[in-house]
Order: C-alpha cells, then structure tokens, then sequence
C-alpha cells in the first residue's frame, strides 16, 4: 500500500520502530540480508477489501521463512529497530495436505535466485490462497533468530533483485560526491536499471521546506527505457514511500531527451547534476545543452543558474572515450575519467603452531624454530629407542616411551581436540588482514564534467556594473 | 551553495600548473596568483563559478588589467583538433598520423620510418632563447606569446613525435599561461586542498573516495522533523549524528553538508519574486515570545510538540529540554540572542572533542568560526559541541553547574555590565546543559568517528547512545587499528560470548573490551579513484598518484540486546551456504 508522504518513507525518516506496510530488513548475516514489507495479518484483510478473505483469514501471518529459521511477519511488526527476533515455531506441514494445494516446489530456476519479497505479489496471494489458518499465538523456536534493522540505500543495494548490473555502493557514494549531490538538489538518472543509485540518489537530495517560499526542493528525475523494468521499479519507488522525490518516466532518452512535466517545479527538471548509466551514452548528450536564449527556442532540462555535472558510467573504455570526445565537442569541461577500486577486507586469526595438529583451518606446521627443534630433537630421541630396544618386547617398548613422556599419535591428537574446547581461539593466533575472496577489480569507468551555466556578454556588462573596477 | 560569486565568499582558484589556490574574494582589491599575476577581485563577482580566466595585463591599449573568458572550445583546442584528424585526411606526404597513434617518416630515400623518439638529442642549448631572453618576454608578452616563441626557437621540435609535442606544449603552458580556473569552496575542493597543498594529516589524509563512503555507509542525509501527528509516539526521530572529528572539522563540515545545514540559502537569486516583503518569512510564536527561526518552521514545531508532550505523557527527557526551552527570563532577555545557540533538536551535528575546546579550523572556509560564531549559520544552531569529560562526568565540569538565579527586582537594580554578564553565565549554562543532557540522552541516528583514539573504548562509550539499526563508521588512515577493533566482533568472539555472558558488572572484561553483541554487519574496506589520462590514442592511467595513509573504514550496525537466549541456528557447509536457499513465503 503507498505510503501517503515521503516524510514517512523508512529510508528517510526511520521511525524507531518497525511498522505494517512498511520495509524492514531482516539482518541474518552479513550476506543474507531479507527485505521484507511487513504486512500485519489482520490489516491484510482489513485494507485489501479485493481479496475474498473470509473472517478466519484475518489471523493468517504472513511467515519469512529462512535458513535460520522461520519468522511470522506478527513477530516483526511494532518492534525497536536493531531488535534481536527469535525464529518461531512455524507448522509448515499441513497446510501443504489441503485438498487444493499444492506442494510448494521451487524449481530449480528459483532456488539459485536470493530471496524474493512481495514484489511477485501476485505469486504471494495465490500462496496465501493455500495458507494455513493459525489462530494459536506463535511459539518461539528452540533455535534461530535474526535482527530487524532499518533500510538503508546500502542494504538494499545488496538485497535487491538484480534486473541489471548494479551501481554499488563504492561507485555511487563516490559519484554522488563528485557530482555535489546535497539537500536540494536535482538529479537526472538515466538508465535506473535495479534502482540502487536511484535509492542512494533520493537519499541524498531529499530536504524539506524552509522558511523561505523559493526554496528548491531536492528531486530525482529517473528515466528507464525497457518497460517492465521501469515498472517493476515504480513498484519499489513506490512501496519505500519514495514517490514525491523520485520521478520515474519510462523513456527512450536518446531519442526523446529529458524534459518532464512536473507541477512542483516550473521548467522541469532543472537539472543541477545528471548521472548516465547508459550503453551509449553520447547519444543523450545533445539533450543535455543549454537553452537558446532566444525565447521559444529549445528548453532545456538543466537548470539555467547552476553549474551543471554530469558523470557516465561505462563499462567499456571505448565508450568512456566516444562520450568524452561528445563531451569535449558540447563544452564541457574539467573532464576526468576514474575507475574505482574497491576492496573488503577480512580479518581472521592465522593460527600456526603444533598445538593446532589435527585441527581445522588451522596450520600445524611449527610456529617458531624452537618448536621445530624440540619436535625434531623428540622425534630423534624416540628414534633412537625404537632402534635400540628393537628385540625387546613390546611392552617394554611401551614403558620406554611412557618414560620418556610419549604418547602415541591417537592419544596426542585427542589430547589437542580436547584442549581446543577450552582454548579461547578468538583471541589466540596472529591477527592478520587480507583482501576478500571475492574481488571485484573492474566495474565501469566514470567520466566526469561540468558545464558551467551561460555567461552572455550582457551578464556581463550587468556585472560590470554592479562591480565597477574604479580607478585602480 | 551560490551560484556564483560572494562577496566576502571564499573560492578556489585552479591556476595552470594545476595547484589550488584559496582566495577571499573581497570587494575592490587585488587578488594576486603570484607568478600568474594579479586581478580586482570586482571582476570575479558575481560571476559564475568553473569558467577560466586568461589575466590580460595593463598596457597601452589595456588602460586597467581586465579578465577574458576561454572557452571551452579553446580549452579542447588541441584534443578536438586531435580527434577531428580522421587518418584518411593527415595522411600527407610527410608525415602520416593514423588513429592508434602511431606516426611515419618518408625518408629522402623513400623509405618509410616510424618517427619515434630514437634519435632524440637529449641537449638544452637546443632550445635557443636563453633565460634572460624568456625573463624579459615574460614582462612584455602574454603567456600565448612566449610558448609560441618558446616552441619557434626550439630546433629539434619538428623531431618530437606528436604526444611528445603535446607533452611539450602542456609543460610550457603550466609554466607561462596566466590563465586560473574559478571553482566553489565546497568540502571535496577544500579536502583536495589540504590533501595536495596543505598538510595532509590534518585531516589523517581522507581521500574523497574514502569520504564518500562514510557519507554513504553513515545513512547522513536530511531527515524531516516529525510533524505533530506523529510527535508523542516518537519524538527523537529527527536526525542527529554524534562525531569525533580529529580532521579539522572536515568531517563536520561534509556531514552538513550532506544534511543542509552547511551553506547559506541562496538568497538573492534573480528571480521576478526576489524582494519578498520580510513579513513572508513566518517567525512562529513560542511561549509568547518571539522566535527567529533559520532553518524551518518544523523544526520549532517540534519543539512545541516536545512540550504538549510532557505535559501529557511523563518523560524526563522530554521535561528537561522543554523547561530549558522555555525562556527563563523572557523580560530581560536582550531580543539578539533569541536564537539560541546549539540548541537545534533535528538535523544536528554533535561533535564530541578530547581538548577543552573543538578543533573544528577548516569551517572557518565555511563562514563558521566557533569562537565568534555567525548566529545567522545554519551551523549555530545544528552543530552541538561538548567535551569528553562533560559527557562522561558532567558534574566534574564547572560550566554545567546551575549559576544563581537572581529574582527580578534585584535584577533591576543591577548595572548594565554586571547584567549582561549574569545573562551571559545563565545563557552559556543553559546551552552547555542542553547539549550535554541531549547527548547523555542518547538514540542518535548514527555515529561517525575519525580519530586518533582508541576506537574500542571509544564505541564502548558510545555505542549504548545510539538507536538500534543506527549506523556506526569509523575511519582510520591505517588499517592496524580498525583490524582490531574488526577482531572484537568476530564471529568467534561473538559466540564465545553468547554462550558465557560475563556479568554486566564486570564489563569491559580483558576478553570482551566491548560487548561484541551491540553490533553486527561489521566491515572492513578500502576504495581509490584510479585517474586516467584520455585522448586521442593516448588514453592510460596518470603515472603517478598521491601515496601515504590508504585510509580505511569500519562500518557496523548497532544493534539491541537480545532479551533471552539466543542460540544460532544451521551449521552448513561451504557449498550449502553459496546456494542461499533461502526464501520467503506464505505459511501457516
């Protein structure tokens, strides 16, 4: 259900609890992030009078259901953010028996595919079509639980459904500081593609009224030119209560250009900054010039006052050097070309040393030159025995080495596992640091220009005026 | 931010040889670039910024020195005329350029040779204009004119193949153009600034990337002052971000930045309704008295929601801040100070220091100077300061001892001095009261630490005065420090402590410095902006970049104490976990 106000979208003004129709995060861990808009089980029915729920439906809850337990969405709603949730007993069995429904099966396509919320809302109801009634309040599970946090353009840019590549968080927070984007500002986005920069983007522009009635409300004006995308995202803008600051029109910008109406704002969109995610992005360029300034000439979308900056993000260099040479030949100036490299690091305990013999993930080599020497210098010793008591019996060969304080390889391995539990690995071992597995080492090329605002020779002499040089 | 030109402003000046220069364009005086030469400021103001400047200097037929504008035509001169040469049309008889760049000779034989840089002569006396003769053409010619003297008489020019040519003429025009590049104060200039011509550990060398990403990963945005539908269920939702800034106030000043609070309103855009009559701005009545409000008429709605809250629902907090909020001497009061300072309760800045005083210099670029604060910035009221001993131990600090309140009449006996300075005591009691009972409160929305301290004990203190779900980013220009703090909220470590929680009591433990629970989603990362160069042919990464601190940042999530026990669930193995089998769907 659409929120009525930005004021109330939970990425902006993230009210200290979570609440009904309205996105939480579901943190399990640091790669297992779940979206989830909440939907009390009584208010479904309440406020979707379309569907045919009967009276016994109402108490139907809505379950999150995950590696680390299952979550009703009655255990989620209403509480702090940050809060520590404890996975519940969900009776997923009979539900399945009903005459009419159908074993849930996730075919393969699906099953290698992150968790999906509502957005297949359609997919959703006709599940809840088979849902089971459960009137019983819910019982806390003997394991599991997850933490209910608040959504931020960061974790939904991990937990959001791919439909494009995605700007990560790296590139965007880089460009929207490159771009001066802050309160108040307007953006155009070109190519919206998943909404990740979109969600960054309407963050950061986002003000409310002031005082002063000219004030300038900050905006994103968003294009996407392959239909069920733009509209798979209208559903996103719109369910994160985003939809007074994000305008999405689905467009072909090459073609078409940027202008928009918009009743807020006079001109629209009076861009002040424009990031293209475009495969070809100097085709959109000759849209992005200053107007005439003859009247009834072509307007134009930028805002005639301010500098304008644009950044393109392209993978390819030939595309990053097309748009630059666009650029160049438009005006633009200060124009810079970057890559960014970005890396995560992790942090573990390297643990080395004899002790570790047996164990796992560990390295059991000596630590040092003394634990080799002594190791060496025992097995030698033991050696020794062995060859020079070679006719004597076994038991005699035992007493030897009990003598000595051997042991055998059995009984000194169980002796490690045994230590291990009381040892406190988390702070033993050499703490070191080194790059994630998984490196990302290219993602696009961001070019960057400015394109200062006209200066006519009679903004000139105005100034002149107003400044006179004197007699100097 | 202006559009254009300030008086009085401060803007950074790019001058051919590339360096950033910051100048205070003051009103009818000089600006002088050092060898570059020298201008009236009034030929900056009110210009736009980002245009570029070539300084004619004052001869016969220039009575005054005056300012041209390039264009950015002329800017690309080179690099367009570069890319107009499509290898069909340049291939000459001489000379044959073609698109990758690489150059031929026809030889006298006929033969054909790659014109490369074989057969350099590595000799100064190529260059036949002598020093004194460059020295003396500098004070009689433009910049244009010496680099095109400068490259007639160098005789081994016809020998540098093209890039080499284009290398050439770029050094000479960072060296004799007097050309500058007008830019906007803003806080990624002024962080180049300090990074490449100032002291770069004053603000422990963050780069831009690195700043971008705790703007990011620190969820700072604007927030909206709740409306007063919404006020008795959740007054503190209002956007307030504790600091420790050891960079010079560079990270207070882009954290305002990125809530709105930094520059000044535009306010004298040319617009048809420009000269808006004063009555048009609304200065809300609170408790009867006057109130000049800055930043939003919200914000002192909220005030006055924080009021109807305490008379209904009992809460300290709320009581406190709406009995300091109430004039304690509305009669006395002189009218100027109406606007109190510090005392804004959305959208602030808390920025706790170690010195008696914040370090907060680089603001002053910003118009804000701490010891003789503008009232009229946004910064006045949004940027909270207290020191570490006024929030640890308040008592222990003097100024938030309540001075004596003196009744009415006595009062008017008083002289005006002694008044003014029992006004100022209780002004400054009051302020230092309200800020450091505001922060001891809590539930800030996130917390962003650049500093030379400890950060485990830092976040000990801190992290319990945060909002579950709020954000926590720590900066380091090394990594040794925030691999530690990392390590405390290990996995392993976690779980250890999950499973035998030491008493409260007995908190911080040597194993446990802080309890790794209040936090999850730790990460540990690093980024740079790698620069290219682009041109025709000539496209590569710059040679040479800044080195020194990498710079790194720790972000976090806080979270609530679980209440019971928690045990984790599914222990799965590699392959298990890659498949996230996870899912959602309707049940019971």
């Amino acid at each position: 259900m659409p929120l009525e106000s930005t004021a109330e979208s939970p990425f902006l003004t993230p009210f200290s609890n979570s609440s009904s129709e309205n996105l939480a995060i579901l943190y399990l861990s640091r790669d297992l992030q779940v979206p989830v808009q909440l939907k009390e089980a009584s208010q479904t029915l309440s406020r979707t009078e379309t569907n045919s729920a009967t009276n016994s439906d109402a108490d139907r809850d809505i379950v999150v259901n995950t590696r680390f337990g299952s979550f009703p969405h009655s255990t989620l709603v209403d509480l702090p953010w940050g809060s520590q949730v404890l996975a519940s007993k969900v009776d997923t069995g009979s539900w399945a028996k009903k005459p009419n429904g159908k074993k849930r099966k996730r075919d393969e396509s699906q099953k290698g595919e992150p968790s999906e919320h509502d957005r297949d809302s359609e997919e959703l109801s006709s599940r809840r079509e088979q849902g089971q009634r459960q009137a019983k309040p819910v019982i806390a599970a003997d394991s599991g639980f997850a933490h209910l946090v608040p959504p931020t353009p960061e974790i939904w840019t991990r937990a959001l459904k791919h439909r494009t590549q995605v700007v990560y968080t790296p590139d965007y927070s880089y460009i929207l500081q490159r771009l001066r984007v802050r309160p108040g500002t307007c953006l155009i986005e070109a190519g919206a593609g998943s909404g990740s920069f979109t969600h960054a983007a309407a963050r950061a522009v986002f003000n409310v009224a002031h005082v002063r009635k000219k004030k300038k409300y900050g905006k994103v004006y968003s294009f996407e030119f392959h239909e069920p995308r733009a509209g798979l995202l209208e559903q996103d803008i719109v369910g994160h209560g985003l939809q007074s600051i994000v305008q999405l029109t689905h467009r072909d910008v090459y073609k078409d250009g940027f202008c928009v109406d918009d009743a807020s704002i006079e001109g629209a969109p009076r861009a002040d900054a424009i990031f293209l995610d475009l495969p070809a992005p100097w085709l959109a360029l000759k849209h992005l010039i200053r107007g005439g300034t003859t009247e009834g000439s072509y307007s134009s979308p930028l805002n005639p006052r301010t500098t304008t900056r644009i950044c393109t993000f392209s993978p390819c260099i030939e595309q990053a050097q097309r748009t630059i040479t666009t650029l160049r030949s438009l005006g633009w100036v200060e124009i810079e070309m970057v890559e960014i490299m970005h890396k995560r690091l992790e942090v573990r305990r390297e643990r080395v040393g004899l002790q570790e013999e047996g164990l796992r993930g560990v390295n059991p080599s000596p630590a040092n030159v003394s634990e080799a020497f002594e190791r060496l210098k025992e097995i030698e010793g033991r050696q020794r025995a062995f060859h020079e008591n070679q006719p004597e019996e076994q038991k005699a060969k035992q007493a030897m080495a009990n003598s000595l304080g051997m042991i055998s390889k059995a009984e000194r391995l169980k002796n490690i596992r045994d230590a291990e539990a009381k040892r406190k690995l988390y702070k033993e071992g050499r703490l070191v640091h080194r790059t994630e597995p998984e490196l990302k080492t290219h993602t696009s090329y961001l070019v960057f220009a400015v394109l200062s605002r006209q200066w006519t020779a009679d903004d000139e002499k105005l100034c002149r005026e107003k400044w006179p040089l004197g007699d100097a | 931010m202006h559009s254009s030109i300030q008086p009085h402003s401060y803007v950074v000046l790019r001058l051919p040889s590339s360096t950033l220069k910051i100048v205070q364009v003051v009103p009818n005086t000089i600006v002088s670039i050092g060898k570059f030469g020298s201008f009236p400021a009034n030929l900056l103001l009110g210009r736009p910024y980002h245009l570029t400047f070539d300084i004619l200097e004052k001869n016969e037929s220039n009575p005054q020195t005056d300012l041209r504008i390039v264009s950015a035509a002329e800017l690309h001169a080179e690099a367009i005329l570069d890319e107009g040469d499509s290898p069909s049309e340049s291939r000459d008889e001489l000379s044959a350029d073609t698109a990758d760049g690489v150059e031929y000779d026809v030889q006298d034989d006929g033969s054909v040779t790659l014109r490369s840089n074989q057969n350099t002569i590595d000799d100064p006396n190529r260059q036949s204009l002598s020093l004194e003769d460059i020295e003396e053409l500098k004070k009689l010619s433009t910049g244009r004119d010496i680099i095109e003297l400068l490259m007639k008489s160098h005789s081994g020019l016809d020998e540098k193949t093209a890039f080499s040519l284009a290398k050439y003429a770029v050094r000479k025009r960072g060296k004799y153009l007097k050309r500058f590049t007008v830019l906007p104060l803003d806080v990624s200039l002024l962080l180049e600034w300090v990074l490449t011509e100032k002291e770069a550990p004053r603000i422990m060398e963050l780069r831009e990337e690195l700043l971008g990403l705790v703007l990011c990963w620190s969820n700072v945005h604007h927030m909206m002052p709740l409306s007063n539908a919404y006020c008795p269920d959740d007054v503190s939702a209002s956007g307030r971000w504790l600091v420790i800034d050891e960079t010079s106030g560079l990270i207070v000043a882009a954290l305002a930045e990125k809530i709105g609070v930094l520059y000044e309103e535009e306010e004298d855009e040319e617009d048809e309704e420009r000269e808006l009559p004063d009555s048009s701005r609304s200065y809300p009545q609170l408790n009867g008295m006057p109130v000049k409000v800055h930043q939003s008429d919200a914000i002192s709605t909220e005030e006055k929601c924080s009021d109807t809250q305490s008379n209904g629902v009992p809460s300290d907090s709320a009581a406190n801040r709406s009995s300091t909020l109430q004039p304690q001497m509305p009669v006395n009061r002189p009218p100027k100070h109406s606007v109190r300072a510090q005392s804004a309760t959305s959208n602030s800045i808390t920025l706790l220091h170690a010195a008696t005083q914040p370090n907060i210099s680089l603001l002053k670029y910003f118009g804000y100077d701490d010891s003789n604060a503008n009232e009229k910035h946004h910064l006045f009221m949004h940027l909270k300061t207290l020191s570490w001993l006024q929030l640890l131990s308040p008592e222990a600090d003097s100024t938030y001892q309540e001075p004596e309140v003196v009744p009415d009449n006595i009062l008017q006996t008083w002289r005006g001095g002694k008044k003014s300075s029992y006004f100022r005591k209780r002004r400054r009691w009051e302020r230092v009261k309200d800020v450091i009972d505001d922060t001891r409160r809590g539930d800030f929305d996130g917390l962003v630490i650049a500093s030379v301290m400890e950060p485990a004990e830092i976040l000990r203190h801190l992290l319990p005065l945060l909002k579950g779900g709020a954000p926590v980013v720590v900066f380091s220009p090394n990594v040794e420090p925030l691999v530690k703090l990392t390590d405390l909220f290990s996995k392993a470590r976690r779980t250890a402590f999950m499973t035998n929680p030491p008493d409260d009591s007995d908190m911080p433990t040597e194993d446990f410095p802080i309890d790794p629970t209040l936090m999850l989603n730790t990460m540990l990362q690093t980024s740079r902006a790698r620069s290219w160069q682009v041109l025709p042919g000539r496209t590569h990464p710059l040679m040479m970049a800044r080195g020194g601190a990498e710079g790194y940042i720790f972000t976090g999530t806080r979270v609530l104490k679980g209440e019971g026990a928690a045990r984790a669930r599914g222990r799965f193995s590699k392959k298990r976990k890659i498949e996230r089998g996870e899912e959602i769907e309707d049940d019971s």
